[in-house]
């Protein structure tokens, strides 16, 4: 059994397409990356999994449960990790309470086991130093590694990073590269969203390419970035019907 | 020695408009409401207590322990059925909610128990005043409100700041989506933040109507003097809504002096200073709890 199965999603505002009949399934403790041009729906995607947006058709399994019939803080409890494109901490709480909330909510520990949890997130993302600190004064690479420590803390079975690698330099990606893959190690399956190619190559077993809601292609990272799909859709060509062309 | 009378005067009434305000700042900070009927709350609760609780045979200075729990419960009630349906639609919608709220409040009020003014009789205990000078009467009453307000905003605050619970009000307080993916419920936060405010407004209207009459068209007047408090205070810290309350208080105060028609202009022109030079309050910050 997958661990996250989605058959046949899709998702319209108005004339905008999001998500066509999207189907994929993610095993265990595996690595999926997503890319596409801007537009193409990949942020709707995580939308629609961690339950902020609601699809119009299709199914979403969770280890073998029906996710749609959860809201998106019961989806945070069972397993469902996520974190922003533009971080988005408690910024009035320190960065302890932060990932407390999130141990104790996501989680559902109480007292000394939620501080751990909480404690251990922020170690394994290297922020315990900054435990004490108000969120709202972090920098740009910190509030990165918060919104994943904060994601880490709610105890995910899968982790939904929505270009955690945007607007860090080659050191920082590195650093959070080798973070995740640590996170991946440890079991925790990951669908990664991200602009960074490069830094997606290190670390997913496998591609997916958005396109204007659509599924273009999915396999091999390698592969799929050297299909003719994908070249013609980074260098400028046009989605009709089901293909690139 | 009239000025510094003035001040101890400002700061016992300061009191009691913290304890009025407290529950209207915390319903904005955490849910972005505007309660409206924030006043008309307090009044429904004197109302209760004077009419209720003869039929629980506890004195009527108990009475709080009856009627605050009492609107705990109908805050979250309130809450999670009319004021969410409202938020779910915009922020107008909630306005004008709480503003229906508030005058179906007042009428059947005076429907109910006519627009004779009423008062919550509690004996002498606490009518007898303290006599330190010659011109300065401090009354057990206000202190024992003032000492309240205290008590409240600091266990408030404290509650806020070290309770799984308080966390999570402040989390969605923040952003209430990401506090959702933190697998927080924001509506039932909503509910407990609006029960906090409904039984703290509760605790101002048994206060206030041990201290003076009140009738169904009270409300209006006391939401002016919260609102007042909360925004000089700084929306969203519960210790600036007691300076705010004291500032107010003193303003008050000093208007009376000089002309006692002056009381509610004293009030209004610190509002309007406070919103020219310092629009963010005293102790403002952008929404913080």
């Amino acid at each position: 059994m997958s661990l996250l199965q989605l058959e046949g999603v899709s998702k319209k505002f108005g004339q905008v397409v999001v998500g066509e009949q999207i189907t994929f399934q993610l095993e265990e403790a595996r690595a999926i990356g997503i890319v596409g041009p801007n537009g193409a729906g990949k942020t709707s995607l995580f939308g629609i999994i961690s339950g902020d947006i609601r699809p119009d058709a299709g199914t979403i399994h969770f280890e073998g449960n029906d996710l749609l019939k959860l809201n998106s803080a019961q989806r945070a409890r069972a397993g469902i990790g996520r974190t922003y494109q533009v971080p988005r901490p408690f910024e009035h709480m320190t960065v302890f309470e932060n990932a407390l909330v999130a141990a104790q909510q996501g989680a559902r520990l109480r007292s000394q086991h939620s501080y751990d949890l909480a404690y251990d997130s922020l170690e394994r993302t290297g922020l315990s130093e900054f435990a004490n600190q108000p969120a709202g004064s972090l920098t740009l690479l910190h509030r990165k590694r918060l919104e994943l420590s904060r994601a880490l803390a709610t105890s995910p079975r899968v982790l939904l990073l929505d270009e955690i690698a945007g607007g860090l330099t080659d050191l920082e990606v590195n650093e959070l590269t080798a973070i995740i893959r640590q996170l991946q190690s440890d079991g925790i399956a990951i669908v990664w969203i991200e602009h960074v190619v490069r830094a997606l190559l290190n670390t997913v077993d496998r591609l997916i390419c958005l396109a204007a809601g659509k599924i273009v292609a999915d396999g091999d990272p390698q592969e799929v970035l050297s299909s003719a799909a994908v070249r013609e859709l980074y260098l400028g060509g046009k989605v009709v019907g089901e293909s690139v062309q | 020695m009239i000025w510094f009378n003035l001040i101890i005067q400002g700061i016992l009434v300061g009191g009691f408009y913290a304890l009025f305000a407290c529950g209207l700042s915390l319903m904005f900070g955490v849910m972005r409401v505007i309660n409206l009927a924030h006043g008309d709350m307090a009044v429904v609760a004197g109302y209760v207590a004077v009419m209720l609780t003869p039929h629980f045979h506890i004195p009527m200075l108990w009475s709080f322990l009856v009627v605050v729990p009492l609107f705990g419960l109908v805050g979250y009630l309130v809450q999670r059925t009319l004021i969410q349906k409202s938020i779910d639609r915009d922020p107008f919608t909630t306005l004008l909610v709480t503003f229906g709220l508030s005058v179906v409040i007042e009428n059947a009020l005076l429907q109910l128990y006519t627009a004779n003014a009423q008062t919550i009789s509690i004996g002498s205990i606490l009518y007898k005043s303290w006599h330190p000078a010659s011109i300065i009467y401090i009354s057990y009453q206000s202190l024992v409100v003032l000492a309240i307000a205290v008590v409240v905003l600091a266990s408030l605050q404290l509650f806020l700041s070290k309770t799984g619970t308080g966390r999570q009000i402040r989390a969605v307080a923040d952003d209430q989506e990401a506090a959702q993916l933190s697998g927080t419920n924001y509506r039932h936060i909503f509910g407990v933040a609006a029960a906090i405010s409904f039984a703290t407004v509760a605790l101002a209207g048994i206060a206030y109507g041990m201290t003076t009459q009140f009738a169904p068209t009270s409300g209006g007047i006391n939401l002016l003097f919260a609102f007042e408090a909360v925004v000089i205070g700084g929306i969203g810290s519960l210790w600036g809504t007691l300076v705010g309350g004291i500032a107010l208080g003193i303003a008050q105060q000093i208007g009376s002096h000089i002309n006692p028609q002056y009381t509610l202009l004293g009030g209004n022109v610190l509002f309007l200073i406070v919103l020219a030079i310092r629009p963010q309050g005293l102790f403002g910050k952008k929404s913080s709890l």
